[in-house]
């Protein structure tokens, strides 16, 4: 609605641009008309006024010197007027005093689209890149009316192809970050490049896809995730479980001393989680078999990249099924005692997630991917899970996180290695060659605990 | 021409015997199978026939239903004298309300309740007890339902409490525990059910430890929600014991008769509850009670069937009793529809307030056809196992007893929902119904299941055949089914020369046929489809035996109302008219249902049911986006 209206105004506010009357003149008029419109409207109205003094006609028709143009149109003044006017503090203010500061300078607004292009790279750094109304600000450095193409051959033909494409940009950034655009948005689009241009074009599938794919994850990651490793353990383990009934334990708190003599000795965080059908599992788990700490295996959470261990034992050899006991509900046979089973138009049995793979009893997210460090998650395991101390565990650790993740991090278009390594590892593993990587020590763990 | 013409007539008379020859082989094999499978399911049970289960091979067993049981004029006159001072004790002398704001069911009331004989209706006379019928309990139980809270104390004491010592007890047992049970002077309650297990036997954690001397059992554990809990003083506790057999030790349950002088025995704070507030709900502890050995019921280990037997004889007189509160909220409500006015018009002038009397008067004649009918074929020589039909009664009369109780309370609106006037607490007291003595999504269950297993029972036995190369039969099962899409009407003898149902009835007797026979071919197609893995598919089953409810309703009132207007009955003709609408309506909701259970119908949202389940249970709450929300 607003927009139309906002569209509406301005369509009028062009007929009058067009039968060229002065400025004070409209003013007024304006003034009444939006009176209840009023963010908006009042940067038109400025903008209006402005852009009466420059008329497109003068722009075109005077190009503006070639020294003054160099010193202007360089990216390297751009950058240093981010530089310059935010010396210590980026924060957003900060960011909108440059743009401000830029406005002021020079009311031709000289070397617009390469002011723009400088700010949006440096959007990140002052932590605005998801921020809508600082795109709706640097949409607003554009001049209005400008670039509306007012001819046929004008509409044909790229009008204005570079701040165009600046404009494109611009929501290309918005739409990478997220950023959904809003009615403000439109309306400074429109005004600076009409109705058909290609920015607002842009804008326009944006709006029909985005909000289509704003809930399409049904398990969504934060934006911010939580600073405390632990916390992100938490989330970590609990987004992998995915069960409502799983308990996440905090078996060890990071925490880091000072011996004595000086050493520093940094404490991992141990963040488990299990659920009560995995405790039930592994209580009836046969003994004689023994069960495995894998790991590490990474978890992407947005930027981020943190490893899990799982606790997991190889699949059953054979099914045992639970004898039918026919005195057991005390209202209607459990069981029919009929010879045939499904037909085969209604076998539905087919499952992509029912595989062999062997139950997976629990997992933990670590600081550290030691034997050592895992130990204390087995032995608190142990306190829930008597079980844990006849069965015989084995470690099939790979490398530690640390260095895998540190890899991760240098480079995160190489993100997909740590995995591929691992993988490598399991494989080695699986083959029964005793890789350098790999390290296979069983051990009863009742007697490490006594 | 005329040489072609006959060899015609010659090829298809030919045909027409080979296939006679053929299908008389093979009713003659299949009746001979049937005759084996029954006498080996039924080696248990004395009778031969059962009804409700012969609907689910699609045959109308009539000579069970028809005509409607009667009794005999010195029973009727004795079960009038018993029900009239009953009636009036419960008129005058019972103050529904004040029971239910305090929660207790005063001693002089009590006292009454005995002195009328009420807590051994059941229990024969050489005990003491008033040695009623199942039928007599049942016209009595219509009375006793109008105080929710003394029915179900009533209930838990005669129903469920003392059952097992009738049903299972040893004479020493019974000569020792039944004359002061039936007298009141001592009070029955039933433990079953723990705090971790409900319908699941296995989970029972109650466990009875044989002493060192061989004496005794020593009973440790708690049970939940037993009626009369606080004030039994002879209790049926169902409790683990150790039995070896084949020289294995196993763990199964075993009754015990355990009297609260035993010592050891403590009841908790009595439940706050819903409805039925009167009647004792409490938590039992048992620790390291001591039983005698002699007071075990039947053997030890085997408690499972005597539970699932208490349970099972239990449920019949629900509908009696529902029956009964309807008829006397009729009586209440449209005394107030006849002067209530509104617009100048007394309320009972308006269609929709007549839809209300309608439906209740409806459901209440249907609810006592079903009880009766059921009743009397209990009370027939041997021990007919009637549970199936019993359940039935059961399922129908609770569901449709809230609905009544609800429209009751409609006709009277907000004057309805105060607690000036009882409807309120009818409401709260119904609701129990559909919750206990199993639950109607459990009974459901039984119904629909036990129907299978014997359906399956001559299925299995059919497809066996079929691969040993029965040609003949599978041929003859093909007709069948050509017949049956094609047929509009089945002839199963309830109408015409030897037919049962009279005459003025005769288009509802022919739904109800056709309706059995469509049922009986569904049956054998849900298994055919699903086989033995259909005991998970329970929206099925419930539609199930939502048509078997409604063919034994459906049966009941036809049969009932043919015996009516057969002797003469008055308003005889309101019967016809009650039948006639019920079994036109019963008849399109079987139809709907019918057809629903078909594969891949367009009225069959089953699969889609099941995805938004699980797709709700899965967040565990409602996961829809709140209709404000919107994506800026």
């Amino acid at each position: 609605m607003k927009s139309a209206r906002c569209l509406l105004h301005l369509q009028c506010l062009r007929l009058l641009d067009r039968s060229a009357r002065s400025a004070a003149q409209c003013a007024p008029l304006l003034q009444s008309s939006s009176s209840s419109q009023p963010s908006v409207l009042h940067k038109n109205q400025h903008q209006l006024l402005r852009q009466f003094h420059s008329s497109p006609a003068w722009s075109k028709s005077q190009p503006t010197p070639a020294d003054d143009h160099k010193k202007d149109k360089s990216l390297v003044t751009n950058d240093d007027l981010f530089e310059q006017v935010a010396k210590d503090v980026k924060v957003k203010a900060t960011f909108n005093k440059v743009v401000d500061v830029f406005l002021n300078r020079d009311v031709r607004r000289r070397g617009h689209v390469e002011f723009i292009y400088a700010a949006l790279k440096k959007m990140p750094e002052f932590g605005v890149e998801r921020d809508l109304t600082v795109y709706n600000k640097l949409l607003d450095v554009f001049p209005k009316e400008v670039f509306v193409p007012r001819n046929a051959v004008q509409r044909m033909f790229n009008h204005y192809p570079r701040q165009q494409e600046c404009g494109v940009q611009l929501l290309e950034q918005m739409e990478e970050y997220g950023v959904m655009p809003n009615v403000e948005t439109k309306v400074l689009l429109v005004q600076i490049f009409g109705k058909k241009a290609h920015p607002v074009r842009k804008y326009q599938r944006m709006m029909y896809w985005m909000p289509k794919f704003k809930h399409v994850n049904p398990f969504p990651v934060p934006v911010q995730l939580p600073e405390d490793p632990v916390d992100v353990a938490r989330f970590g383990l609990a987004r992998i479980a995915n069960d409502l009934d799983a308990k996440v334990n905090v078996y060890q708190l990071p925490c880091t001393d000072i011996t004595e003599t000086g050493e520093e000795i940094t404490i991992p965080h141990v963040v488990g989680i299990q659920s009560p059908s995995q405790m039930e599992l592994l209580a009836k788990h046969n003994p004689n078999r023994p069960v495995f700490v894998e790991g590490p295996f990474p978890l992407w959470l947005r930027q981020t990249c943190v490893h899990y261990y799982v606790l997991r034992a190889d699949p059953p050899e054979e099914k045992v099924e639970e004898p039918y006991d026919p005195e057991r509900s005390l209202y209607y046979p459990l069981q029919l005692d009929v010879d045939f089973g499904r037909d085969l138009g209604d076998e539905e049995n087919f499952d992509v997630e029912d595989l062999d793979e062997g139950p997976v009893f629990a997992m933990c997210m670590t600081g550290r991917g030691d034997q050592a460090t895992l130990n204390q998650w087995i032995s608190g395991l142990q306190e829930n899970n008597p079980m844990l101390g006849q069965v015989p565990t084995l470690f099939r650790v790979n490398a530690g996180p640390q260095e895998l993740s540190a890899s991760a991090d240098a480079e995160s278009g190489q993100a997909h290695r740590p995995d591929t390594k691992t993988r490598s590892g399991e494989k080695l593993q699986r083959d029964g060659e005793p890789g350098v990587i790999v390290e296979e020590e069983p051990q009863r763990r009742q007697g490490r605990n006594q | 021409m005329m040489m072609n013409a006959n060899r015609l007539v010659v090829v298809s008379k030919c045909v027409q015997s080979c296939k006679r020859l053929l299908a008389c082989n093979v009713r003659h094999a299949g009746k001979k199978i049937q005759q084996v499978q029954q006498q080996r399911l039924f080696r248990t049970h004395c009778r031969q026939l059962a009804y409700a289960k012969d609907l689910f091979l699609g045959s109308l067993n009539k000579d069970e239903v028809f005509p409607y049981p009667e009794i005999g004029k010195e029973e009727l006159d004795e079960i009038n004298q018993l029900v009239a001072p009953v009636e009036k004790f419960f008129s005058e002398e019972v103050d529904s309300a004040k029971i239910d704001r305090e929660a207790k069911i005063p001693e002089e009331t009590l006292k009454g309740l005995k002195e009328l004989g009420l807590f051994g209706l059941m229990v024969p006379e050489e005990y003491g007890g008033l040695g009623l019928s199942n039928t007599m309990y049942a016209r009595l139980a219509e009375i006793t339902s109008l105080d929710g809270s003394i029915a179900v104390t009533l209930a838990a004491h005669q129903a469920i409490g003392l059952k097992g010592i009738l049903i299972a007890g040893t004479e020493a047992q019974k000569q020792k525990y039944l004359p002061k049970l039936a007298s009141g002077e001592h009070i029955a309650a039933f433990c079953l059910t723990e705090p971790g297990s409900g319908s699941d036997a296995a989970s029972i954690q109650t466990r009875a430890t044989l002493s060192e001397d061989g004496k005794h059992y020593l009973i440790n554990g708690s049970k939940i929600w037993i009626s009369n809990g606080g004030m039994a003083d002879i209790m049926t506790v169902f409790a683990r014991t150790e039995v070896v057999v084949d020289g294995v030790k196993e763990d199964k349950i075993s009754a015990f008769i355990v009297e609260r002088a035993f010592g050891g025995i403590t009841s908790g704070k009595p439940e706050d509850k819903l409805g039925i507030r009167g009647s004792n709900t409490c938590e039992v502890s048992f620790d390291n009670v001591p039983v005698p050995v002699e007071n075990v019921i039947g053997e030890v280990g085997g408690g499972f069937k005597i539970a699932m037997n208490i349970l099972n004889s239990g449920r019949f007189s629900m509908g009696s009793s529902s029956a009964g509160m309807i008829k006397k909220l009729i009586t209440m409500t449209s005394e107030y529809a006849a002067t209530r006015k509104q617009f100048n018009k007394s309320l009972s002038e308006f269609g929709l307030i007549q839809e209300k009397f309608a439906v209740m008067s409806l459901n209440a004649f249907i609810m006592e056809s079903m009880a009766y009918l059921t009743a009397g074929m209990m009370d027939r020589p041997g021990l007919p196992d009637c549970s199936l039909e019993a359940a039935m009664v059961k399922v129908f009369s609770s569901e449709r007893a809230w609905i009544c109780v609800s429209e009751a309370l409609q006709v009277l609106g907000g004057l309805g929902y105060t607690k000036n006037y009882p409807y309120e607490r009818y409401l709260r007291d119904c609701r129990i119904l559909p919750i206990f003595e199993g639950t109607n999504e459990v009974l459901r269950m039984y119904i629909a299941l036990t129907g299978m297993q014997y359906a399956g029972k001559i299925t299995t036995w059919k497809i066996n055949e079929i691969k040993k190369g029965n040609v003949g039969l599978a041929i003859s099962m093909l007709v069948k089914r050509m017949m049956n899409k094609f047929s509009s009407s089945v002839d199963l003898g309830l109408t015409g020369k030897d037919g049962v149902v009279h005459p003025s009835m005769t288009e509802s007797a022919k739904m109800l046929e056709l309706n059995v026979t469509h049922f009986g071919w569904t049956v054998e197609t849900l298994l055919y489809r699903f086989g033995k893995t259909i005991v998970d598919e329970q929206i099925a089953l419930k539609r199930v035996a939502d048509v078997l409810i409604n063919l034994y309703a459906m049966t009941a009132v036809l049969s009932r109302a043919s015996r009516s207007i057969t002797i003469g009955l008055k308003n005889n003709d309101h019967e016809i008219l009650l039948t006639n609408t019920f079994c036109s309506e019963a008849f399109f909701k079987n139809n709907y249902m019918i057809h629903q259970l078909q594969t891949h119908t367009p009225g069959n949202s089953d699969a889609n049911i099941k995805k938004i389940a699980a797709e709700v249970l899965q967040d565990r709450s409602y996961i829809c986006a709140h209709p404000l929300e919107g994506i800026y």
